[in-house]
Order: C-alpha cells, then sequence, then structure tokens
C-alpha cells in the first residue's frame, strides 16, 4: 500500500505548483486531488511524522501529555475584547502531525444538511449576529460527501432526517454496542428516531485496510489498525504514490510571502532544526485550521497588506466558532463495557432543526457515548457529589466502571464577530513569533441549546432505565476541538474572505480551505463537510491551474 | 476535529485538582524517557514483585512509607487489590524521577508539611505512616482541600490505571479491579444489552 517515502524530495529554490501548508482533514484531500492531477505540491506539515505502528494506548502520553498535539507555542485567551488575554485559561485541543486530527478524531461524520447552508435566509436575521447563507448549497456539495465517503471509508445507514444522497454508505454501520441499544430503547420510549452513527471508521476491510478491531481507542488516539479513515493512510499516500507530491513533516510556516504584484510567491518555514526555510511555488493552498490559518495570515502582513494577507475585509479571524457540547451520565444495572469498540453507535436527529417554540435559536444532537478510558474514568466519571477517594470511592467505582455510559449534547454555535484569532501582543511562541490569541464568549442562545440538549440526553437516559443520572454542568466553553468560520466563504469581498471556490477574494493564487472556511458551524460535527469542501475545491483549484488561472 | 467528553472531561476532572494540571505540563519526551527507565528497572532483579527493598530512584524509604500509606488511604484494600498492592509508590517515585520531575520539590513539601501536623497533633509520631489507619484517615479526611492531598489522589488514580511500566497497575491489579481489559480486539457481544439484543430481547 504505502509507496516507500520520500515518494519524492523537492528543492525548496524550484518553484513547485503548489505549497500546501497543513496535512490534516483538508490539506491532506487538496494535497492528493492537486498531485493526481498532474501538478507538483509539497505539504508543508509543522508536526512530526507517525505512524500507525507507533500509537498506543497510553492515557499519560497520549491525553496527559498531549503527545501527539505537539503544542509548543502556546496561546493566550480571554472571553471579550476588554480583558487582557492570558495563557492557559482553556484548552485548544488539535493535533500537529502528519494528517492532523483526523489521526486522532473520535471520527464521527455527519454531513450537513440543505438547512445549515440557508439558514439565515429561513429563520431571518440574528440580531448581533453573523449568522448568514453560504454562497453555496447541500447540493453542490453533496458529490463530494460521497466522494469522501467512498475515498476514505465511512460506515452507516441513513436515518429518517438524513439530507438525500446519490450513493448509500460504502460500509454497513459498526455494530451496536450496550449504549447504542439502550439510547435506542429511551429515545424509542420517548416517540423519538434514533440511527446507526455514522463514522470513519471501517466496519469491514476496505480499500487494504482491515476492519476496525473494537480496541476501544478512538477519542484522542491514533488507530494503530488503520481502521479509522485518517488522511495520513487513505489519501496522503495517493498523494505520494503519484510521484509529485512531497509531505515535509517539521515544517512551521512562519510567512506567505507576497511579491510587488500582490501575488504570493511561497512560504518561509522554519525546518527542524529552526532553521529558516524558504519554498517557492505558483500558488498557495492554507489548510492549517480554524486557528492556525488566520494566524498565519495576520503574521503574513506586508507593506501591501498592512492588515494581514487577503484581510482587506478586515474579517479575518472573526467568526470563531467551536460548536455546544454538553455531556450526561447514566448507570445501569448490567455491564455495558464501553471500553469496547468505538465512541459512538447511535444518534438522533429529530433536534437537528432550530424551532422557534424553543425560545432561542440552535439545533443539535445527542448521542450514545463511551466514556470509559481507565485512568480517565477513574479521575472524572463518576457524579460530583460521589465520594472521590477512600473505600466509598473505590465501591461506587468499582460498581460503575463497567455500567455506566454518555449521552452527550452537539449543537450549534452562532457566528459572532467578537469571538476571534488574533495575534497577542506580548506573548511570544517557541520560534519567537507573535502567540495566538483567543477570545470566545458563547452566545446566550447556544448556552440555552446545550442545556436544551442535556434535558433531553437525561429523558433518554430515564426512559432507557438508568438507576441514576448526572450531568455534567453546563458551562461558557473551556475546552474548543473545533475551530471554526475564521475565513469565512462568501460572494462579497468586503463581509468575506474567500469566494465559493476557496480562493482568496483579495490574492489571486492564495486559497484556503479548512474548518475556517464555514459560514455556520453545523451541529457539532464538522469533518465530513470540512473534507467535502476539500474535494471540492481540490477539483476547482486544480481545474484554475490547468487553465492557467491562478 | 477531536470533539468530546473525554478530553473536555479530562481536562476539567484533571485541571480542578490545582496540582493536576502541573502533572499535564511535562515534556512527551520525558514520557518516553519514563517508559525507558521502567522496562530497564522491570529487567533488574531487585523490580516489581521482589521484596522490599526496592532501590528507590528519588525517594527516601521514610517518604516512601509515607506516601504508601496514603495512596493505600485513597484507594484502599478491601477484598480486591488497593494502592499497595498495585504498587502505585513504584509509580509515584519513578515518576518524580523521570517524566513528572518538576513535582517532586511541590509533593515532597507536602508532605513535610503533612508530617509537620502529625506531629502536632500527635506527638512524637514523627511521620504519617506510623500512625494507626484510623488517624491517618481522620487526618487526610482534614487535608481533603490541599492541594498535597488533591496532588496525590490525582497521581495515586493515575499509579492505580496507567499503564504498568510506568511502574503502577501491577499485575493489571487496577484494571482487574475495575472489570477493564486491555485486550484491545474484542467482537460482539460487548455488554449485556447487546447481547441480549442479539439475542432477540427487547
Amino acid at each position: 500500500m504505502r509507496p516507500a517515502r520520500p515518494a519524492v524530495r523537492f528543492d525548496p529554490r524550484r518553484t513547485v505548483d503548489f505549497v500546501v501548508v497543513g496535512s490534516g482533514a483538508a490539506g491532506g484531500i487538496i494535497a492528493k486531488e492537486l498531485a493526481t492531477a498532474g501538478l507538483t505540491v509539497v505539504v508543508l506539515e509543522q508536526g512530526p511524522r507517525v505512524e500507525p505502528p507507533q500509537f498506543e494506548h497510553d492515557e499519560i502520553k497520549t491525553l496527559f501529555q498531549s503527545a501527539l498535539q505537539n503544542n509548543p507555542a502556546g496561546f493566550t485567551f480571554r472571553r471579550t475584547a476588554s480583558e487582557t488575554a492570558k495563557p492557559g485559561q482553556i484548552q485548544l485541543l488539535y493535533h500537529r502531525l502528519v494528517g492532523g486530527g483526523s489521526v486522532m478524531f473520535t471520527a464521527n461524520y455527519w454531513r450537513f444538511r440543505e438547512i445549515d447552508f440557508i439558514e439565515r435566509s429561513r429563520l431571518g436575521a440574528i440580531s448581533g449576529t453573523g449568522l448568514e447563507d453560504w454562497p453555496i448549497t447541500y447540493r453542490d456539495l453533496e458529490p463530494y460527501y460521497t466522494k469522501a465517503e467512498w475515498e476514505l471509508g465511512v460506515s452507516g445507514e441513513p436515518g429518517p432526517f438524513d439530507p438525500p444522497r446519490t450513493r448509500p454508505y460504502p460500509l454497513p454501520p459498526l455494530p451496536v454496542k450496550s449504549s447504542g441499544v439502550l439510547f435506542e430503547r429511551g429515545a424509542r420510549a420517548l416517540g423519538l428516531h434514533p440511527q446507526p452513527a455514522p463514522l470513519a471508521i471501517l466496519s469491514q476491510p476496505f480499500n487494504g485496510r482491515p476492519a476496525c478491531q473494537h480496541c476501544g481507542y478512538c477519542l484522542g488516539f491514533g488507530c494503530e489498525f488503520r481502521a479509522k479513515s485518517s488522511t495520513l493512510y487513505t489519501v496522503i499516500p495517493m498523494a505520494e504514490a503519484t510521484g509529485r507530491c512531497e509531505v515535509r513533516p517539521n515544517s512551521y510556516v512562519r510567512r506567505i510571502e507576497v511579491d510587488r504584484k500582490g501575488r504570493v510567491t511561497g512560504a518561509t518555514y522554519f525546518d527542524e532544526n529552526k532553521k529558516e526555510q524558504f519554498q517557492r511555488a505558483r500558488a498557495v493552498v492554507l489548510c492549517c485550521n480554524g486557528s492556525e490559518t488566520p494566524r498565519l495570515l495576520l503574521l503574513s502582513a506586508s507593506s501591501r497588506f498592512p492588515n494581514g494577507l487577503a484581510n482587506s475585509s478586515g474579517v479575518v479571524g472573526k467568526y470563531l466558532m467551536f460548536n455546544g457540547y454538553s455531556s450526561s451520565s447514566g448507570v445501569f444495572e448490567r455491564p455495558l463495557n464501553e471500553f469496547k469498540s468505538v465512541t459512538a453507535t447511535r444518534v438522533l436527529y429529530d433536534f437537528y432543526e432550530s424551532d422557534p417554540k424553543r425560545g432561542f435559536y440552535g439545533g443539535g444532537a445527542p448521542d450514545a457515548r463511551s466514556f470509559a478510558y481507565p485512568t480517565i474514568f477513574a479521575l472524572g466519571g463518576l457524579p460530583h457529589d460521589a465520594p472521590s477517594w477512600g473505600a466509598g470511592y473505590k465501591r461506587i467505582l468499582r460498581d460503575y466502571y463497567t455500567r455506566t455510559m454518555n449521552v452527550d449534547g452537539h449543537s450549534t454555535s452562532l457566528p459572532l464577530e467578537t469571538n476571534t484569532i488574533s495575534l497577542d501582543p506580548d506573548m511570544k511562541d517557541a520560534w519567537g513569533l507573535p502567540a495566538m490569541r483567543v477570545t470566545y464568549k458563547d452566545h446566550a442562545d447556544d448556552l440555552a441549546m446545550m442545556r436544551f440538549l442535556q434535558d433531553r440526553a437525561i429523558e433518554i437516559l430515564e426512559a432507557a432505565g438508568a438507576r441514576r443520572t448526572w450531568r455534567q454542568p453546563v458551562q461558557e466553553t473551556n475546552l474548543a476541538a473545533h475551530l471554526l468560520g475564521t475565513c469565512r466563504m462568501g460572494d462579497d469581498p468586503r463581509t468575506s474572505v474567500v469566494d465559493r471556490y476557496h480562493r482568496a477574494h483579495d490574492v489571486r493564487n492564495l486559497f484556503i480551505c479548512d474548518g475556517s472556511s464555514l459560514v455556520t458551524g453545523g451541529r457539532g460535527q464538522p469533518t465530513a463537510t470540512i473534507q467535502a469542501l476539500a474535494y471540492r475545491a481540490g477539483e476547482h483549484i486544480a481545474a484554475f491551474a490547468r487553465r492557467g488561472e491562478i | 476535529m477531536l470533539a468530546d467528553p473525554l478530553s473536555r472531561r479530562t481536562f476539567l476532572a484533571v485541571s480542578s485538582t490545582a496540582l493536576g494540571a502541573a502533572w499535564l505540563a511535562a515534556d512527551p519526551a520525558l514520557v518516553r524517557a519514563a517508559l525507558d527507565h521502567a522496562a530497564r528497572a522491570a529487567r533488574s532483579p531487585l523490580s516489581p514483585g521482589s521484596p522490599d527493598p526496592v532501590p528507590w530512584d528519588v525517594l527516601t524509604p521514610d517518604q516512601a512509607a509515607d506516601l504508601d500509606a496514603i495512596a493505600a488511604q485513597i484507594f484502599p484494600t478491601d477484598d480486591t487489590p488497593g494502592a499497595r498492592e498495585a504498587r502505585v509508590v513504584t509509580f509515584l517515585d519513578r515518576s518524580l524521577g523521570t517524566w513528572a520531575a518538576q513535582q517532586r520539590e511541590p509533593l515532597l513539601h507536602g508532605l513535610d508539611e503533612l508530617n509537620g501536623e502529625v506531629e502536632r497533633r500527635w506527638p512524637g509520631t514523627q511521620r504519617f505512616a506510623n500512625l494507626a489507619p484510623e488517624r491517618q484517615l481522620e487526618l487526610l479526611r482534614a487535608q481533603e482541600q490541599t492541594p498535597f492531598f488533591q496532588q496525590m489522589r490525582f497521581a495515586t488514580l493515575v499509579g492505580m490505571f496507567s499503564l504498568p511500566p510506568y511502574g503502577g497497575n501491577a499485575d493489571k491489579a487496577g484494571w482487574r479491579v475495575i472489570g477493564f481489559e486491555d485486550r484491545y480486539a474484542w467482537q460482539p457481544p460487548f455488554g449485556d444489552y447487546d447481547a441480549e439484543a442479539a439475542r432477540g430481547g427487547r
């Protein structure tokens, strides 16, 4: 399967067709689409290349030490612009390695629906927010969702609320776990419509990769079996096999360079020895995620682009969305053994759309989840009023560990101009560059939607027969795993950063495709949409290149 | 792309124990060093499974006895193994000598303070490990909110349930107590309810 690496190596002084910055969910796909279209590509990835045999089930290393996040950069955080941002206030969870977040994500693979692209025109403006329609519709993106599902490998089964699809899922759903059975029982008792959770995890062997072995270590861990459909061992080897794509790890881009005509000429980056290098290219594609892409544009300010590259609109870094989240647990009479198999096997889309009767904007979906890594469960899995040590603690831990499941809510974040990625005026990262500054305050409706889904979650757990249920209190977001909306797509160069083909309005040969492109954040699982956008962008960008339009 | 409860909860669970957060900040390379160290120690004739005295890396025998006693109160032995049988103190010693080295000073300082309290309350006792179990429990209940105790709770539970090469969870004792199995390859049915559903039950 995997070609002998390095498949090809380019001298940085040689002009390649494209530099792609970032090799994650989007970057891996863009690189493959461009390389298979006959174009030369250098992918600059700030993290290392870690291959599946190196992935371990080690909670200390992987979760506590964030070994795969490789984040020496640091960032600062504040709730509002009136505060001084400080380090360490929240966690931004993303992973710096070849494959990026697609290596460690839970692998939920929800398509967006028609409504996600046209919510502004359906609901009208929401005062004080940047809720807008997308310049493209679900119909425009559908072929690329299908392509992603079939090329990467996705398991699922359509349910009653699913958007139309042109092909079935390539693989049937993963086997249901006890949490899924109980979730289904509870939801049906309430008259709701649970369905198998779509996952980018193989339920059967596919394209030379083995089926899931149900090891239980999806969320936060790399899959040593290659059953999770990461770009690391799907599209990236396909790109390399063309002989036209080099993935260059440990390459931290500090600046996109421009010439006198305002065209980008390539990327300046630090190599693994922190030595500056310059890779020349005819065009650049940024796929660094919704936090690092706007930061890189701001770091690339120049006399020609004083407010940051591609930022004549002033919108770069704005409208940051994290997605809403809530968590509830229930304990049952008999063992569920949630430490086995994938994270979620059932989901419920009855509350996907915003409903004026609720009195606030928002939509989302609860799913049946495991929460059973042993150390993590021991530290934080029990109800808050349970003993936290001693004989009483041990007794409850022994009772609850195999019998507990979660129902978690995943929901909307309104795009707000005041939620931003910017450059910190004081703090520097490990390379001496201005650190990222995150400003984020959840909209009241986002918090209301989190609470709404938590109430439904408790009802489902109770209807399923839980002996006892408990909640993680809904609070302002203090851990963000989805980084969306900061270089939003639009037709109007005054209010958006990229056009409908992901070309920067201000710079003809600069393209941006990742979570930052999203105009709205969907309902809490953005990866399928980021990857569908990447397939669509890759196809268009390759066509532009062939026609000399870059 | 890594949505989720686990991470969010981990972070909350851990950061809420003030000093727990500091354990998280170490360099991953040091974790590797700790594992290498543990692997070497496991091959040495005096390591786990062998009778005391074990060769401590950073703890004095007195300190080891105190930390062992505290860990045994946090995760006690009943009809199943506790922190003592899982050799949590070995985990502590190795961690404080490697990947959690920056925690050594605050932790041992906290232990000194605890022993100061022992001596104030029960003159002549000198050390926590010398107290009768009921008095140990009484004292720890009074200390429950201190950063030292929170750090010891965090470290004890991590030592109890993390991979055995880190030094604790000896013979997978922690995992056996709660019902976790490290087989990492399973086939359905996974639990009672999906088994029942597969049999056509409700």
